[in-house]
């Protein structure tokens, strides 16, 4: 389903990612975690193309690119089979949250636009947003926003829909109902890429967790050996880390 | 000698002068437009950063900018009948060198004017659009041209409209400069109307109450457009 291979990146002198390699495999539901720094929103972003690796290539589905040498239609064929979720929402803050969702199937699809308008309504209900079709993103909640931002990804059918920490900007009381949200769509069997710092929620959800830091993947492995039994030493260290703040 | 201040032959020289308005209106709306449309061209390639054109249009502003109005009014004047001519010359071209109306003129030079500062407004409307959005536009699959077009220029536009609107009052008002290269606009016709009667004074308070108010009409009618670009915004209760 997606796999990269030898991916490295630097932002000028500061290598970001070195040597990645990984292969998910269809309905996996794989979690980031690391410290701060650690790489975990660059590799999202390469896997969406709004980040170009200086070497290394990347296929999703049916697409591959490879860094060295890249055409336009290979980076939107790329871009066609994932979707991502932005921490900040990035939604259209000039266009209502049914146009949100419906843009991409009108201006990218070619759909018409009675049949965008009834998906992307659909939609919308699914994540409980049917009642503000009409509304801008301006006049939403966090968690209204949200919403809209996994309808919007959803719109586009991809094969893989990326998070990054979709939850890390709201008030703690919409948090709950995104990762609820998140959780139901990941039952229906969509490929995931979600880097979260909500460990309960990353423990419930994930069917694997990939530890990585220094731009390095340090640990791969499933969600109750890596919290239970990692014999990994900055694992470990991450994990008491963490632990200890949230107490 | 009569009154010191003549209110009546100033009420009375209101619509003698007012028969040039519709030059002077002209001239500001068709400059207005060559304007914006050198404008948008301008700043997209130094938005998009085209190579060999980028460093081109700096120059072209930066020009605009260091130079005043007037010399520029005058280098259009002198220079596009000069220009004309080398041409012709040159490849046998017959364009009437002493046929370009003055108003021609003038149009070019306040719209190469306008455009410049203009276009600076615009690419810094475009830049100051969140990165996000074209990021999540790119990630739902859209062309950097399918995203300018639904989502970034038309925020660009609210952010733009008000020092736009700035930049076309200021053009309004530059119009009067036109008299020097013999256009009769309201400012020409005000020193003719003045030097029959050694009223200028008078004159002169009417011309200024004709610009003020044309200017108060534009500079309405663009905060209304504006609110109307910006209605995604939050309603904020005030
Ligand atoms: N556009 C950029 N220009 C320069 N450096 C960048 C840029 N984006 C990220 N970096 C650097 O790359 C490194 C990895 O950043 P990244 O955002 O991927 O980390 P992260 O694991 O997502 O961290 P966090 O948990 O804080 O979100 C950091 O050192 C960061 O400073
Ligand atoms: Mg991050």
């Amino acid at each position: 389903m997606i796999q990269l291979e030898n991916i490295y990146k630097s932002y000028k002198n500061n290598r970001v990612l070195s040597n990645i390699n990984l292969t998910v495999n269809k309905g996996e539901v794989v979690t980031l975690i690391g410290p701060s720094g650690a790489g975990k929103t660059t590799l999202l972003r390469l896997l969406n193309w709004l980040e170009v690796p200086d070497s290394g290539k990347i296929s999703i589905g049916s697409a591959t690119i490879d860094a060295s040498k890249y055409t336009k239609q290979e980076i939107r064929r790329l871009r066609s089979q994932s979707s991502m979720v932005f921490q900040h929402y990035n939604l259209f803050k000039n266009r209502t949250v049914i146009e949100n969702v419906a843009d991409s199937l009108i201006v990218v699809s070619k759909m018409k636009k009675k049949d965008a308008d009834e998906k992307a309504e659909d939609l919308l209900r699914k994540v409980g947003m049917a009642d503000k079709l009409q509304d801008y993103p301006a006049n939403l909640s966090g968690g209204q926003r949200q919403r809209v931002g996994i309808a919007r990804a959803l719109a586009v059918d991809p094969k893989v829909m990326l998070f990054d920490e979709p939850t890390s900007a709201l008030d703690p009381e919409w948090v709950g109902e995104i990762l609820h949200l998140i959780k139901k769509i990941a039952a229906e069997g969509m490929t995931m890429i979600l880097v979260s710092h909500e460990m309960r929620f990353v423990r419930s959800v994930a069917t694997r967790i990939i530890f990585l830091e220094n731009g390095e993947l340090v640990e791969d492995s499933n969600p109750k050996d890596l919290f239970e039994n990692s014999r990994n030493v900055r694992t470990q260290a991450f994990l008491h880390k963490l632990t200890y703040e949230e107490e | 000698m009569g009154k010191i201040f003549d209110p009546t032959f100033m009420i009375h020289s209101f619509p003698e002068v007012l028969q040039a308005l519709p030059t002077t209106l002209f001239i500001a709306f068709v400059s207005g437009v060559i304007g914006l449309v050198i404008a948008f061209i301008i700043s997209f390639i130094r938005y998009a950063n085209i190579r060999v054109l980028s460093p081109i249009a700096r120059a072209y502003i930066s020009f605009i900018r260091g130079t005043p109005d007037l010399v520029q009014i005058m280098l259009v004047y002198y220079g596009i009948p000069l220009l004309l001519k080398a041409l012709n010359e040159k490849f046998g071209t017959s364009f009437d060198v002493n046929g370009v109306p003055s108003i021609a003129f003038a149009i070019i030079a306040l719209a190469i004017n306008a455009g410049a500062y203009m276009s600076e407004t615009m690419r810094s409307s475009l830049l100051a659009v969140d990165p996000g959005q074209l990021e999540a536009c790119y990630s739902v699959n859209m062309t950097r041209f399918q995203a300018l077009r639904k989502v970034i220029i038309p925020q660009a536009i609210g952010i733009a409209i008000p020092p736009l609107s700035n930049t076309l009052i200021s053009l309004i008002k530059e119009t009067s400069l036109v008299f020097t290269i013999s256009i009769v606009d309201i400012m020409a016709q005000a020193k003719i109307v003045g030097s029959r009667s050694f009223r200028f004074f008078e004159v002169y308070i009417v011309v200024s109450v004709i610009y003020w108010v044309v200017c108060a009409i534009v500079a309405f009618a663009l905060s209304r457009v504006e609110i109307y670009a910006r209605r995604y915004e939050r309603k904020t209760n005030s």
